[in-house]
């Protein structure tokens, strides 16, 4: 046990952290070539698919290293890269599953947020199920043809392609049917539709797919093989985010607390009352112990263990304690909690909620609740933990697939 | 940046493991709680061959000059048979010696400590039932070339089995601590039930109980900083053996669930039963970070010291509490019986959860310290 960094990782923090505040940029980033321009200064320092293989343009960091940039933006509120669908998981799938053709045609492209990405998965029928999915990809020789609907999908709007699950052999079981694509987002069969979510803005679209066409040098892997691609993708970018999000959640305590100093009632501050004492206090010592949790995380991964089905408890205690702390902190700020603009000066802060975006305290509190549905819900999560952790016996389900 | 064991820290847990499945059973655990004393001797003396009463103590006392994390591993693993005796408290009090103790006073008791020859525990609560050290109420009133205390101590872990008990009282200096052998005269004690019969506590009257310069640990007026260190290392030390009552219970629970039939099949294939599993193994693993963070934290110095234990206790005591309540819920009503092992740590859970500060008293203790006020 010895949770210091190392001389060497301190090193690199402190010229990570030198390195942030000397070029993070002061304004908010507007247009997409602002944010191209950001993006392509953090690939320039080396901070972008620092986990990918060198060979492909990336720079083989520890999992220690990935986290400490994303912990350092989180500190000083840097605006995100672009592209971390692309690079998370559209890069990582080609260096594993893809052509050499693909490779050289699309990784370069995918780390300079030259071309933008986003992933095709979810449809409306088709959500914790997803292999239910019923979108269609019938052969013509040369190119598929594509026609159905997505739906939660992330950055559809800036996306320049997307990586595809569709159907290709109806009469196969359902999780053998299944193909991996990757599809041109800018042509006359895709079209996209933001999604208003309870947030009241559009993080995700619906994606209409009618008779849109995927050139045959574009199937990733054998056709059938997408079930398994999707489910045996392996990340590079691990740890990125263990404890940038812990960061993020201390800010907004902090900020929490700056408001309870400045709220009074009674003519005492918020602060001196016991009932929210009680309450902070049970949010700190949970942001804690949610810190110490991702050291122990970061730790497995920087000795090369991979998390596999534990990573399921890790993604069901964070998105669980961020609902409950949202839920706690608007109760502290009572009125002024919910209100989603003319805040008070002291409450004014932005608050950067798990989407990465800086907004209101009912923003972050609003946002809070997709993170138990999205990436595996809940349920599923424990589904996994219950069957794949603790070995309990798998429920009775008519779909699976026999070993 | 490294959280797991070291090579040596996996040996000792595995040893622990091992000694405590072989000599620490449910038939001995449950023939202590029927013995009127409580703990075993032949338990104790073999625990300080092993060399575990002076783990943490300096070596040139007699120990082995370890630290929290290896005292933690120990403590979790006598929470998985619930041990009953006094090595928690003993080991509480011989730090709180070792780390502010006159010289005479390490050399009298801490090698008596490290090779079994004494036990002792710290008197935390008086009347009020709070742990916090600002609360003493006991008078140290000078008298001679000493002073004579007199207050209540209500619930003393262990203090019938203790050759010295650490009192903290009120001197005119300020909050004093001082070292007692209970033989003296005008100290009474009479033992009280808990429901947790593998922990006992008494209750001390202290009625002009002379004690000359020689008994005060360190100086005069300087106890507050020595009690809540001695604080925090209890509240790791419960955080550990909390942690390691709700994994048995949990591995329990899980073993149930897969053998147990109900409607046909086993319940842990129900996702009422095995959702429960899931969200007692989420509290488990936390309670396992929060505990080992504390104590590295503690043994390290680093600059959350003061904080990661009151976090490890306020998070540990009602994660615990769940567990080994879930653990009977899911055995149904064989976890309700006497005979079956369940209660065992569901009850060592529930008298630790109130030990060394409870949750509300150390998120209280946490937003001093982040907010103020």
């Amino acid at each position: 046990m010895d949770l210091r960094l190392s001389p060497e990782d301190l090193a690199f923090r402190d010229a990570t952290r030198r390195w942030f505040e000397a070029n993070t940029p002061r304004q908010e980033l507007k247009t997409l070539e602002d944010k191209r321009e950001w993006h392509r200064a953090l690939y320039d320092a080396g901070f972008i698919g620092m986990g990918w293989p060198r060979r492909y343009g990336g720079q083989e960091a520890s999992a220690l290293r990935q986290a400490i940039v994303a912990d350092e933006m989180a500190r000083i509120n840097a605006p995100p890269p672009l592209n971390p669908l692309g690079i998370a998981i559209v890069g990582p799938t080609l260096i594993h599953h893809g052509t050499e053709a693909q490779k050289e045609r699309y990784l370069r492209k995918i780390l300079t947020a030259e071309e933008l990405w986003c992933q095709l998965y979810s449809e409306p029928n088709a959500g914790s199920d997803l292999a239910s999915l019923r979108t269609r990809a019938e052969d013509r020789g040369t190119h598929f043809e594509v026609t159905g609907q997505k739906i939660w999908t992330s950055y559809a709007t800036l996306a320049d392609w997307g990586l595809l699950l569709a159907r290709t052999d109806p009469a196969a079981p359902k999780h053998r049917g299944i193909s991996c694509f990757l599809i041109n987002m800018r042509q006359p069969g895709v079209e996209v539709r933001p999604l208003r979510q309870i947030t009241g803005t559009s993080e995700f679209s619906e994606v209409f797919l009618t008779g849109a066409r995927v050139d045959r040098s574009d199937l990733v892997g054998r056709p059938g093989q997408g079930w398994e691609i999707a489910q045996t993708t392996l990340s590079y970018e691990r740890g990125g985010n263990a404890l940038a999000r812990v960061t993020r959640y201390a800010s907004a305590f902090h900020e929490l607390v700056r408001a309870t100093r400045a709220l009074t009632r009674g003519g005492r501050p918020l602060l001196d009352d016991p009932l929210v004492r009680a309450r902070l206090g049970r949010i700190y010592a949970e942001l804690e112990v949610q810190r110490y949790a991702a050291l122990r995380v970061l730790s497995a991964l920087d000795r090369g263990e991979t998390p596999g089905a534990a990573a399921s408890v890790t993604k069901l205690s964070y998105s669980e304690f961020e609902k409950r702390f949202l839920e706690s902190a608007l109760e502290i700020l009572g009125p002024y909690g919910q209100l989603t603009g003319g805040l008070p000066e002291a409450l004014a802060a932005r608050i950067t909620a798990s989407s990465g975006h800086g907004e209101t305290w009912a923003y972050a509190f609003l946002w809070s609740r997709a993170g138990t549905i999205y990436a595996g819900s809940s349920e599923i999560q424990k589904n996994v933990i219950g069957e794949r952790v603790l070995g309990l016996p798998k429920e009775a389900r008519p779909d699976r697939v026999r070993a | 940046m490294r959280f797991a064991f070291s090579d040596d820290q996996v040996l000792l847990r595995q040893s622990a493991r091992a000694f405590l499945d072989e000599h620490c059973k449910s038939e001995v655990v449950r023939a202590l709680w029927e013995d009127p004393r409580g703990e075993s001797e032949a338990l104790w003396k073999d625990m300080a061959a092993l060399g575990w009463l002076g783990l943490a103590l300096p070596e040139g006392h007699g120990g082995s000059g370890l630290g929290m994390v290896e005292t933690a591993i120990l403590l979790e693993e006598m929470g998985r048979v619930a041990y009953p005796g006094p090595y928690r408290d003993t080991v509480l009090a011989a730090l709180a010696l070792a780390e502010a103790g006159t010289e005479a006073q390490r050399r009298r008791w801490l090698p008596a400590v490290a090779t079994g020859g004494a036990r002792a525990t710290i008197a935390f609560v008086d009347a009020e039932p709070t742990w916090d050290p600002e609360a003493t109420g006991t008078r140290a009133e000078p008298a001679g070339g000493g002073w004579r205390l007199s207050g209540v101590k209500a619930v003393v872990p262990w203090a019938h089995v203790a050759d010295f008990i650490l009192v903290p009282a009120r001197a005119p200096e300020g909050l004093t601590l001082f070292l007692v052998e209970p033989s003296r005269p005008g100290l009474a004690q009479s033992v009280l039930a808990g429901m947790d019969l593998g922990t006992r506590w008494v209750s001390l009257r202290l009625d002009g109980v002379a004690v000359g310069p020689e008994a005060v640990v360190g100086e005069p007026g300087a106890a507050a900083p020595v009690l809540d260190r001695a604080l925090a290392r209890g509240a790791v030390a419960a955080s550990a053996e909390m942690l390691g009552a709700a994994r048995r219970s949990l591995d329990m629970s899980v073993a149930y669930a897969k053998v147990r039939e109900q409607f046909g099949q086993p319940i842990g294939a129900f996702q009422a039963v095995r959702h429960k599993c899931a969200e007692m193994l989420v509290d488990v693993e936390n309670a396992h970070a929060a505990t080992y963070y504390a104590a590295w934290a503690l043994d390290a110095g680093a600059e959350d010291a003061d904080r990661a234990p009151s976090v490890a206790k306020a998070f540990v005591s009602e994660a615990a509490r769940r567990v080994c309540g879930e653990a009977i819920q899911v055995h149904g009503g064989i976890g309700f019986t006497w005979e079956y092992d369940l209660h065992l740590f569901f009850k060592r859970a529930k008298a630790l959860e109130v030990m060394y500060g409870d949750a509300d008293w150390h998120r209280e203790r946490l937003v001093r310290r982040v907010a103020g006020g």
